[in-house]
């Protein structure tokens, strides 16, 4: 493993953190440094500065924007940006921007026809990236979620067996995991953890669910006995479902290293229903001179009684 | 067909069952001879296609790429996997949003019992106060939503006992009748056995004079009597003049009586219309008949 490491994540080496120390944390008895020193002895530390853009598409419609927004308020260490025009040459431009902020990811959400919306998640510069179709959106305005949260505490992220069970899904639980995961000791993040995202594979496609945790506590950290048994869930919201079209191996761009061979494009299936749609009056017309030619072929037998009467 | 599915909402049952319609009707549409054509477009949702990139190694290339050092510990992920038990449907609303659930909270307790043993705080005291996803005016509308919820179905809980206790107490009630009806023949035919016992044990005051009649032995008790009430109209209630009977001295009596004629005659009581109206009487009765002219006339000649 590890060839290159151009991205964000940088393995920052002890003799650096001597240069410029942290300040020790203060606490109400005084200056606490224990585990200062405790960090440093280790031989790396790792430190996760991941950054991520959320920007849009133009003409995305409400809904999808809520969406976009709530996201947003998830998600503590990202930049929301300016609409993008979503052109073939988009790929270029939202690398630039991303660049630009000095973001390591971005999240782009692009509607199309007003009605269908696909979220890129790519990792940048060097990639890769994958574009969803989004399906089955609930904001977190609808008041039927009725759970809260701290804004910005680090969420805690459950997955699903089987996103271990091939390539592609790894790939992308990891790029998730990145992505959604607010780096420790972020500034804008709080501690304690109240919340909890749920990703969870079913029918192939990824289904995001966010939920408040609820437990009965009286102190900070200790729990009331039994106190974990009591648990309970509300949920918060968003609620999407992702189902993954490709993954290209550059960011917003590049070699497709997966490509989903169930997927139909939703105007696919919108030509189909328009298809069927119009198929009705094709084949009314059909039985029509069906019948006709069944009738002609057919002629009735001339009624023997049919002039008894008329004398 | 597969695809509109996956758009079904959680809890809109109504999308569901348009839905359930729609693919009837499409299924008694391919009846006929187009149905090679559609099934066709159908499969194509269902069959994976063949020329899909799928490049293994590259993912895995990538994956190592962009993955954390391997020194980077839990709590920089916070991932915890959790096994599914059961397979789900995903058309089942119901089920699938409860095995999310599950997993969640599955997830959880997991992490929390790994933070517990590093010894984080991770539980949110009560007293610590800050900014929250959802503002305090949206779940003030949560829970105007929510507690209007629970009125409007309390409310209905009521009407529908309103109803069944409704619906008791007619019961009841015919029951109730049926029992005094019962009764009133029982206390009717105990008269009667008594009567009979008395008369075979030859009772002493045994003539005609003596014997109790009970008006109500014929089951009539309450029928109006058939008796002429002098001075009321037919449709008259007050009882006319013979229920207000006088008593009294010579002089004295007769004035009263004239008053109390007149009284029951046009005194207060009882419907007036009536009055002018033939009864089987005076119809046979020709002495007030004027034979002679018209009512203007009448007045004339007197």
């Amino acid at each position: 493993m590890g060839k290159k490491r151009k991205h964000s994540e940088t393995v920052v080496p002890a003799p650096k953190e001597d240069t410029a120390p942290e300040r020790p944390k203060r606490t109400i008895m005084g200056w606490k440094d224990k585990t200062q020193v405790k960090e440093q002895t280790d031989s790396a530390v790792f430190r996760n500065k991941e950054k991520i853009l959320v920007t849009c598409s133009r003409r995305i419609s409400y809904r999808y924007r809520h969406l976009m927004l709530n996201v947003v308020s998830l998600l503590p260490h990202c930049k929301k940006d300016n609409k993008v025009e979503s052109k073939s040459s988009k790929g270029a431009t939202l690398n630039e921007l991303v660049e630009l902020k000095s973001c390591s990811s971005c999240l782009f959400f692009e509607c199309r026809k007003r009605s269908d919306l696909y979220l890129w998640m790519a990792k940048s510069p060097s990639g890769p990236s994958v574009k969803f179709l989004v399906n089955a959106v609930h904001t977190m305005e609808e008041l039927k979620l009725s759970g809260n949260h701290l804004k910005g505490s680090r969420p805690l992220l459950t997955f699903s067996a089987n996103f271990d069970n091939d390539a592609h899904w790894k790939l992308i639980k990891e790029i998730i995991i990145q992505i959604f995961g607010t780096p420790k000791e972020h500034r804008k993040s709080k501690p304690y953890h109240d919340h909890v995202f749920a990703f969870s594979i079913l029918d192939d496609h990824i289904w995001f669910r966010n939920y408040q945790i609820d437990v009965p506590h009286n102190e900070s950290d200790k729990l009331a006995r039994g106190g974990l048994d009591k648990m309970t869930l509300v949920e918060v919201g968003p609620r999407f479902c992702l189902n993954p079209i490709k993954i290209f191996g550059g960011s917003f761009g590049g070699p497709t290293l997966y490509e989903n061979p169930f997927y139909v494009s939703p105007n696919q299936i919108r030509a189909l229903e328009k298809k069927q749609k119009a198929g009705k009056y094709a084949k009314k017309v059909k039985a029509k001179t069906r019948r006709k030619m069944h009738e002609l072929e057919n002629p009735l037998e001339p009624d023997e009684f049919a002039d008894m009467w008329k004398e | 067909m597969r695809m509109p599915s996956k758009n079904s909402t959680l809890l809109d049952e109504d999308v569901m069952e348009d839905d359930e319609i729609e693919g009837e009707a499409y299924e008694s549409d391919t009846e006929s001879e187009e149905e090679d054509e559609e099934e066709e477009g159908d499969v194509k949702l269902m069959e994976p296609k063949k020329d899909s990139v799928y490049d293994r190694d590259g993912l895995g290339d990538k994956l190592q790429d962009i993955r954390w050092p391997e020194n980077a510990g839990w709590i920089h992920k916070l991932s915890i996997d959790v096994n599914q038990e059961q397979e789900v449907d995903v058309n089942d609303d119901l089920h699938r949003e409860a095995a999310f659930y599950r997993q969640a909270l599955e997830g959880t307790r997991q992490a929390f019992e790994k933070l517990q043993s590093m010894k984080l705080p991770f539980l949110r005291p009560p007293d610590y106060y800050a900014e929250m996803v959802k503002s305090d005016a949206h779940m003030e509308k949560v829970r105007g939503r929510f507690l209007a919820e629970k009125r409007s179905r309390e409310e209905a809980d009521e009407r529908r006992k309103a109803r069944e206790a409704k619906k008791l107490a007619k019961e009841v009630q015919a029951q109730k009748l049926k029992e005094r009806a019962k009764q009133k023949k029982e206390e009717i035919e105990s008269v009667k056995k008594w009567r009979k016992q008395r008369q075979q044990s030859g009772f002493a005051g045994g003539d005609k004079g003596s014997e109790m009649d009970f008006a109500f032995e014929d089951g009539k008790s309450f029928e109006r009597s058939n008796k002429k009430r002098p001075g009321a109209a037919p449709g008259d209630r007050s009882g006319g003049k013979a229920r207000q009977g006088g008593k009294g001295k010579k002089g004295l009596e007769n004035k009263q009586k004239n008053r109390e004629f007149k009284n029951s005659k046009f005194g207060h009581g009882g419907r007036k219309g009536l009055r002018k109206q033939n009864t089987a009487e005076t119809t046979d009765h020709f002495k007030a008949f004027n034979k002679g002219g018209g009512p203007g006339n009448n007045k004339r000649k007197r």
